[in-house]
Parts: structure tokens; sequence; C-alpha cells
């Protein structure tokens, strides 16, 4: 295998206690940074005013080497700022953990210049809380695989920031559509059936706001989109301090090309609103639709999710837990046997359950 | 002593004008048991009935209390009645009677008690026959077929229907011996054909009285189970789906900034459609299986007048 190296350099942050200098981790319960050694809490006002809430100065002569491999997989790598040891990250990763020391790495130049998110909603919800919700996952449903929510699996799961961006949509237009009103009334034993035909028309406008769409090829837009939604009241201005004790990625998806999600929600939800604007109409059948979407503001937030990757015969199953509201997704494997098995007995006890009432039905008469 | 008055009186009724042999009648009270020697037990409440029941003697099969056949056509329905016996294996019972009467249940009191104690089918497993029954009273003439026994089993009350018109035209216009001919070969054919479709999952009790099997209904079990199982677990399935892809945006519509130039909904055409329902239904008579006062078993047809 032949694969070349290029040298870069780069700068890793961590966020280091105020007060001992040993890591430090934002706890999403509490809502500020709590030094797990000398058990010092901070506010995000006490981190900023030591530097930031970053140790940048420690981590000025960090260096790391670029390594571009024959799959085009680009890995960087890293020096830990606590532990001296080197930090192997991929180019989308933005903020990784040190395997040897566990201190936070925060790559600086993925969350700069272009990359510099505008907002970002913390992780409100502990990991105990998405560990929880992973192990409840085959309550209510039979047919999980036996070994698919074990401890290994759950130990899997980790904290990340999600990119997203973010829209504020206009929709103006017209949508036209055919629609009828129905009424029935009986007069002795003739029943009747009024059928009105009616021509709806309707020009205007509407605004959405932040609509949301996953800026990361390696996350599955349907997960991300089966999580919202996200409270955006909580969402404040970026700071990285938040990012210590979690993974973060950058997007690799530009905003011009997330934009045309956003348009599509944006115009299905306005074509739904102009139409269903006067009730009592039925079969209703849109006949002329001009809605034309703008882009009126764009942002790019980081968005706080719980994610475990489970491999299960031979097929990775991705579950991610909205690290704000606790909204719980993913897909669980088929437990095929289980199904089976379920199906024979609902059958048989079905079947059983109703000779049984035939039965009972018989000898009461 | 009054019981015997009222004994005679009966007795007087069914052979008025009757001095054949098919008529002969004993005195129950002279009779052992009165004359019952079927399981039923006598008790004080049947024993008004047993009493009023004329007891004859059961290998004559054609009694003729109205005299509505001659001495010739009797001996040829006593024919016709032993053909039954050997193609069947149960009873023919032939009674005719002249008596007013207000409703068909006395028809049907009458003939089930006339069957039941006396000794009709005695060696015949349920006491199984048929009689039929005319009521030659001249004002509301009336006739039917009664059931005992293994009988109700072939001769449903469709079937007892359909042999009651095939032979109406012969008893209406008095034809009798052609219309009992006509009875004993239809009685013959359904025989040959066995069991009533609706009695199939039925059978005779120890009393004779005609009962349900329990009949397990596996083919609707199977499709109700089936559409049960499929619902159910398409919706056990789903629940570990839980990734939904969404195509609306609707949750970050800003409520206040949808404003319309336009809102129109312009009437184009109406139609009304029309349909009539009947909410009357029409009614049948139909006949059924029945306790006589022996606490026996017996079906009818639902009976004819004229």
């Amino acid at each position: 295998m032949s694969e070349r190296k290029k040298q870069r350099k780069e700068k890793a942050l961590d966020n280091k206690c105020p007060s001992c200098g040993a890591p430090i981790k934002f706890n999403p319960t509490a809502g500020k940074w709590k030094c797990e050694y000398c058990e010092s809490e901070f506010t995000l006002e006490e981190m900023q005013k030591h530097n930031n809430a970053s140790n940048v100065k420690n981590n000025e002569n960090g260096e790391a080497s670029k390594i571009e491999e024959i799959d085009d997989t680009v890995y960087v790598s890293y020096k830990c700022q606590n532990c001296g040891a080197e930090i192997v990250a991929d180019e989308q990763t933005a903020a990784t953990f040190c395997v040897y020391c566990g201190n936070t790495a925060i790559l600086k130049n993925k969350l700069s210049g272009e990359f510099k998110p505008n907002l970002i909603i913390p992780f409100k919800t502990e990991k105990e809380h998405a560990i929880k919700a992973f192990e409840n996952v085959s309550k209510g449903r039979p047919f999980v695989p036996k070994d698919f929510n074990n401890k290994n699996n759950i130990e899997k799961i980790k904290g990340v920031y999600i990119p997203f961006w973010l829209y504020d949509v206009g929709v103006a237009g017209d949508v036209d559509c055919d629609a009828k009103r129905v009424t029935s009334w009986s007069r002795g034993d003739t029943h009747y059936t009024k059928t009105d035909i009616y021509k709806i028309f309707r020009s205007g406008s509407m605004k959405f706001a932040k609509i949301p769409v996953d800026g990361s090829t390696r996350f599955d837009n349907d997960i991300m989109n089966s999580i919202e939604p996200f409270n955006y009241e909580e969402m404040i201005q970026y700071n990285h301090a938040y990012l210590s004790g979690f993974f973060a990625e950058k997007y690799d998806v530009d905003s011009e090309g997330a934009f045309k999600d956003a348009q599509d929600r944006a115009l299905e939800s306005g074509k739904d609103i102009m139409v269903n604007s006067s009730p009592g109409y039925s079969g209703k059948l849109v006949t002329n639709n001009t809605l034309v979407p703008t882009l009126e503001n764009k942002y790019y937030a980081l968005l706080p999710v719980w994610m475990v990757n489970v491999k299960y015969k031979d097929k990775m199953y991705i579950f991610a837990m909205n690290g704000q509201t606790g909204e719980f997704i993913g897909d669980i494997p088929l437990d095929k046997k289980k199904a089976i098995l379920w199906g024979i007995l609902i059958f048989v006890g079905i079947m059983l359950a109703i000779i049984l009432i035939s039965l009972i039905m018989f000898y009461a008469r | 002593m009054k019981k015997k008055f009222i004994i005679i009186l009966i007795l007087f009724m069914f052979c008025i004008g009757n001095v054949n042999a098919s008529t002969f009648t004993y005195d129950r009270n002279t009779l052992s048991n009165y004359g019952v020697n079927k399981k039923w037990k006598v008790t004080d409440d049947n024993l008004y009935n047993i009493l009023n029941t004329p007891a004859v003697n059961a290998d004559d099969k054609v009694y003729d209390f109205a005299d509505i056949l001659t001495q010739e056509e009797e001996k040829k329905v006593y024919t016709l009645t032993k053909e039954f016996l050997e193609e069947t294996g149960m009873e023919l019972i032939i009674l005719t009677i002249n008596s007013s009467y207000t409703y068909d249940s006395f028809n049907e009191d009458i003939a089930s008690d006339f069957y039941d104690y006396n000794d009709f089918g005695i060696d015949i497993e349920h006491y199984s026959g048929v009689l039929l029954l005319r009521n030659a009273y001249s004002l509301d003439p009336y006739y039917n077929l009664y059931m005992f026994g293994e009988a109700q089993l072939y001769y449903s009350v469709e079937r007892a229907d359909d042999i009651l018109d095939y032979i109406y035209n012969d008893f209406h216009s008095g034809n009798y011996y052609s219309g009992l001919e006509k009875l004993n070969s239809e009685l013959i054919r359904y025989y040959k054909k066995g069991y009533a479709p609706e009695y199939k999952y039925n059978y005779i009790d120890a009393n004779g009285k005609l009962k349900e099997k329990y009949h397990a209904p596996w083919g609707v079990a199977l499709i109700i189970s089936g559409i049960a199982t499929s619902i159910i677990m398409i919706i056990l399935i789903g629940n570990n789906k839980m990734i939904k892809k969404e195509y609306k945006a609707s949750e970050y519509l800003i409520k206040d900034s949808v404003s319309y130039t336009r809102k129109e909904d312009r009437f184009i055409t109406s139609h009304t459609s029309s349909y009539t329902s009947s909410s009357s239904s029409g009614g049948h008579s139909s006949g059924g299986s029945r306790s006589g006062s022996s606490g026996g078993g017996h079906s009818s047809g639902s009976g004819r007048h004229g």
C-alpha cells in the first residue's frame, strides 16, 4: 500500500480548569463547567474571563501532520496538549478526545473562519439519559435481537455536536385547487348527497424560521430529521467551551448544497397551508402552484446529538438522541427468528381465543 | 268418574263416525303405565295429556279418525308405510282427525302426544319416525309433517315444507291417497340424500331432541387470525422503524407571517344524488324443534291450511 504524507501545522485546543489547570468538561444538567479534580464549577462568563474558555496559549506550539491515504480519506494528527500523545482525527472532526488521557481536543482550524459556527445548542441531556434510552429500546419491541442493546454497544454512545445549516425561508406565490363540499341528508327513506364543486384561489406569502438541514454527509439526513425539533429558545452564540466533553464535526455540505432540502420542505408546507386555509372542503386537487422560495437568512449551528453505531450481522445501525429534548431515534434490526416465533404464537393464540369464545358462546346459549 | 268421562269424550271426538280397525283405541287406565312403553316418565304434569291421547295399536300405522280414506286406500297407505320403514328404518304414521282448533299448536300437540304416548318407533333408535297429521276440520283444514328422533335430521323445515307444498293440491282437492303416495316417495327421496345440510352439525340427544353439535369455526378463525396477526406483526415490526423522512417544515412557520393577497373560493357547480332504502321486510312462517309434553323432541314443517 502506497501512501503519502503531508506535514501541516495544526492547533488543538482543550479546556482547562481555571483553578487547577486540569481538563474540564461541560456538565449538561448543570449548564456549567465542572472540574472533576478540584470540583470547581464555572459559568460561561467565568470561563470567558479565562482566555475565552480555552487554553489557547497552552496550545500555540501544537503541531499536526496531515496524512492522505489512497482511498482519499484524509486523516490529521494533533499533539495532545495535556499528555503529548498523538491524536489522529479525520478532516471532518472538529472536536475529539485523546485516547490516552481523555482530554478534549478542540481542533480550532475546523471551527474558525468559514467553519466558525454562529450558533450552538448546548447538550442538555446527560450520557446516562442516552444510555437509558438505548437500554429501553427493547421495551415494547419484542423483535429486538437479544444482544443488540448490551453493555458493549451502550459504551459506544458518544455525544456529538452535529453541523446544521439553519435557513430562514420566505415562500410566496399562487396555489389554485379544485375542491368539493359534500352534504348529506335524509327525507323519509330517501337519502340525498349534494356535492358542491369549488375552485379555490390563493395568493400570498409566509416565512419559515431556521429550517434545519444536516450539514454533514456522515450523518443520515432522515435520522437527523427524525430527532427534530430542537428548541431554538435555548440556542445561543457559539462558544467552543461548550464542546468540552463532546465530539464535534464540521460541515462538509456547503450552505448552497443543503438549501435544497430546506426549500423543498418550505414549499411543501407552504402549499399545504394555502390549500388548507379554508376548512370544510374535501377532495382537494392542486391545479396550479407557483410558490417560490427565497433564502432570507442562513446560520451555521452545532446541535447536540447522542450517537451510537451498532454493528449487527455485518450491517451498521445508527441511533441518535436529541441531546436537548431526549428524542431517541433509529431503525432497530429485526430478529427474524423471534418475529416468526411471535407470528406463530400470535396466530395460534388468536385462533385458540376465537375457538374458546365460540365454545363459551355455544354452551352459554 | 270425571276423568273417565273426559277420556270418553276425547275418544268420541277422535272416533266420531269411525268403526275401522285403524281407529280402535284402548282404555289407558287398563294398560300398564297408562300404555306408555317409551322411556318417558308418567308424571302429574303429563298424565292429563297421556290420558287424553288415544292408545292405539302401533302396528296399524294408519289412523284415519277423520275417515277421509277408503278402506282400500287405508290398506294401500299401510303398504306405503311399510315401504318407508324398509327403506329408511323409520316409522311413517298417518293420522287424520276432525277437530276444531284455533291455533296450529293444537294440531302439533295432538300429533306429538299421539306419537310419543304410543309405541311408534319403539324398537328404533330415538323412536325415529315421521307423522303426517291431517285435521279435516271443515272450517280450516290443516295438515303438517312432524318428525321424531333421527327423522328430524333428514327432514328439515325446508325439506318438510317442500314436501307439504308438493302434496298441497292433492290434499286440498281431497285426493289423499295420491298425496300420501307422493309424500312417501318424497320422504324416501330426501332420506336417500342424507341429513339435511342445515343439520350437518346436529345430533339427536337421549330424549330425541334435535341438538346442535359444537362445531369449531376453523375457517373463520383461520381468516380472522391471519388478518389480525398480519396487522399486529406490521405494527410490531413498524415499532422497530423509528426513522422517518421529513417532507414538511410547518413547525418552523412564523405564524403571523402568513398573508394573503387573494383568497377566493369560487363556486363552480353542484349536483345532488339520492337513493331510497326500503325499511319494510317480508315475513315467513317456519317450523322448528320443540319438546312435547313427554319431554321428547320433535320438529315439524310449517304446516299448510287447505
